[in-house]
């Protein structure tokens, strides 16, 4: 798995590839941090998160929002990312946990929030890749 | 080639504007659009504008049910998420919609300026202790905490009361209130209609510049075009004046995820008829619309309160350094307006009146001498406008111009826009070697909590703020009152 920052007018965009569903998450979720920070410490504990929506691509938002969320609660930077998603039925699960590096001192910049524009997430050849837009 | 020299019509991928007259450009309604779009630029303007996906998500805008007129791009648009940059939305308050996608994340993301007594040469020799006394005092960049830190209580109040709230508690005078857009009080606000996670982010936050292009700045005012509107406006050249620019923070970036996501499963029947999900927008009248507009005023209050806390921490900084009172060197509001936000009302379209939901995302309510909405201070000149542009150029304070209910639902442009992207930014520039050349050539102290911010803030990366305001003035739309140059300047 991995991720590019694309240019993007205003904001900041991601563009990650992986092998399968879970990887492309993670890959998303770590390609958010390094929008904020370029240069992540070793410090903090790792924190877990559960999030349920009706698709595939809200689940995606809505996973990336928590991360935001849980970002500016517990004052910490949501680094080495790890994804599981499944679907229960009508609805798709991610079981996530994330690294928290403390915020103080890091001189990190605000993402302000995920976005739809030009989200995608598709399968493709070698695996899965996905797109978000990040307000900055 | 000179404007008189435009050419008729142009192109962009695909995309042709029609001159309408001098820098008034209009894309003609077809397929699905409900109303023309029109693009108010000069014509390098319009080049840069067209360089991206501005005039696509302009025309995607025009989708919205209840659009009315036309859509609009200011001076300074450029690419956004859904609604551009730079672009107004009037849509009927009865039978339209209002969309969340179209006031942007950041609610009442504004601009406040506070004038003082203070003239350059007061300044000259304190820049260092200044700039540095400011980036201790006032949190900035993320996890730099909020001046006032208390519980879930004090954020529903702010909610609910706005700058009130402030004045009750001594962080703000009557004369702020006088000063401030809609006297810093949403009455329609609902902190109710506000999720607990939003409150949750804003808690720690309140008091705080955030990072990214927000930056609190100490300018001096370099030209005052129109003298009697700078004599109303307290302007004089050569004055010093302070320049604050942040939002709702935390709280307003979750409000709006939060209503975009609950018109997603609520009234996915409208969305799939928009070309953009992040248009997403809320039937006029429906339950959630009325729960949106309370939440997005609550958090208008918020983001009041949070550049008043600024000001006031801003005052106490003074204080020290300049070891007298904040009243003695006369440190008063000049003006504050918001430029991410979607308000009720009443413009006469075709000879009648009708409410309407303003969206201006990226853009400035500009009311003009006479509106009853503009503080009884400036009636009779029209509402200040503050541009700010980037940290190596001038900033700009307009009027309301007398052209801008016709033209742009009494709107005008909010900054330089940007021309580079962040990662280009940070490629082309180096935090360091920028702050330097600032401090070296043009006498311009900066501090940022990350050399990144400075390089993705670049003056470089900017649209020319002279020309963006000069086309405003050319069309009457927001007068050029006085321009500022930047003394320090703190951001996250």
């Amino acid at each position: 798995m991995s991720f590019e920052l694309r240019d993007h007018t205003a904001d900041v965009a991601v563009e990650a590839t992986a092998s399968d569903l879970a990887g492309l998450f993670g890959a998303l979720a770590d390609g958010l941090a390094a929008a904020m920070c370029e240069s992540i410490p070793d410090d903090g504990e790792r924190f877990s998160l559960t999030v349920r929506a009706e698709s595939c691509e809200a689940v995606l938002f809505d996973y990336l929002d928590h991360l935001i969320y849980e970002r500016d609660v517990r004052a910490v930077l949501p680094v080495e990312n790890r994804a599981t998603v499944r679907q229960e039925g009508e609805q798709w699960v991610v079981d996530a946990s994330a690294r928290g590096v403390p915020l103080q001192g890091l001189g990190a910049r605000e993402v302000k929030a995920v976005t739809y524009s030009e989200m995608a997430v598709e399968e493709t050849p070698d695996g899965w890749r996905g797109y978000v837009v990040f307000d900055v | 080639m000179t404007d008189d020299e435009s050419p008729d019509s142009k192109e962009f991928d695909g995309i042709r504007l029609e001159r309408v007259r001098e820098h008034v450009w209009e894309i003609a309604r077809e397929d699905d659009m409900r109303v023309p779009a029109r693009v108010l630029a000069s014509e390098p303007l319009l080049e840069q504008i067209g360089d991206d996906k501005t005039l696509q998500q302009l025309k995607n805008a025009t989708h919205l049910p209840g659009m009315t007129k036309h859509a609009l791009c200011m001076p300074d648009g450029h690419q956004g998420y859904g609604f551009p940059v730079g672009g107004v939305g009037a849509t009927d308050a009865e039978n339209g919609c209002i969309s969340p996608g179209a006031v942007g994340y950041d609610i009442n993301c504004g601009v406040r300026m506070m004038r003082t007594n203070l003239t350059y040469d007061d300044l000259q020799g304190k820049e260092e202790e200044l700039v540095d006394s400011l980036f201790a005092n006032v949190p900035s960049g993320l996890g730099g905490g909020g001046i006032v830190e208390e519980g879930i209580d004090t954020v529903e109040a702010i909610l609910a009361r706005g700058m009130d709230w402030a004045l009750e508690r001594g962080y703000a005078t009557e004369d702020d209130l006088a000063h401030c857009e809609d006297e810093g009080m949403r009455p329609d606000a609902d902190p109710d209609a506000v999720s607990q996670k939003a409150k949750d982010r804003g808690k720690n936050q309140i008091g705080s510049l955030g990072s990214g292009n927000h930056f609190l700045e100490v300018q001096r005012v370099t030209d005052v075009f129109r003298p009697e509107v700078g004599e109303a406006f307290g302007l004089e050249e050569d004055q010093i004046v302070v320049l604050i620019h942040c939002g709702s923070r935390g709280l307003g970036h979750q409000t709006c995820t939060d209503y975009l996501r609950r018109i997603e499963k609520e009234h996915a029947d409208l969305l799939a008829d928009l070309p953009d999900k992040e248009l997403a927008a809320a039937p006029a009248g429906s339950e959630l619309a009325e729960e949106y507009y309370g939440a997005m005023c609550a958090a208008i209050n918020f983001a009041w309160v949070n550049r008043q806390l600024i000001m006031h921490r801003t005052r106490q900084v003074f204080e020290r350094v300049f070891e007298r009172d904040w009243e003695e060197m006369e440190m008063e509001l000049l003006y504050d307006v918001a430029h991410n936000i979607a308000k009720k009302e009443v413009h006469t379209v075709d000879g009648e009146e009708r409410e309407l939901y303003v969206h201006r995302k990226g853009a400035t309510r500009a009311f003009p001498a006479g509106h009853p909405e503009v503080p009884k201070a400036y009636r009779d000149v029209g509402q200040p406008i503050i541009i700010p542009g980037s940290m190596g150029a001038g900033s700009y304070v307009l009027r309301g111009g007398e052209e801008s209910m016709n033209l742009t639902f009494g709107s005008t442009a909010h900054g330089a826009g940007r021309v580079m992207s962040r990662t280009q930014a940070k490629q082309e520039f180096w935090g360091e070697t920028v702050q330097d050349e600032l401090r070296d050539q043009e006498k311009i102290y900066v501090k940022a909590q990350s050399g990144a911010t400075v390089a993705e803030e670049a003056p470089g990366v900017y649209k020319d703020v002279d020309e963006v305001v000069r086309v405003s003035d050319d069309l009457g739309i927001g007068d050029k009152v006085a321009r500022t140059y930047p003394v320090c300047n703190i951001k996250g």
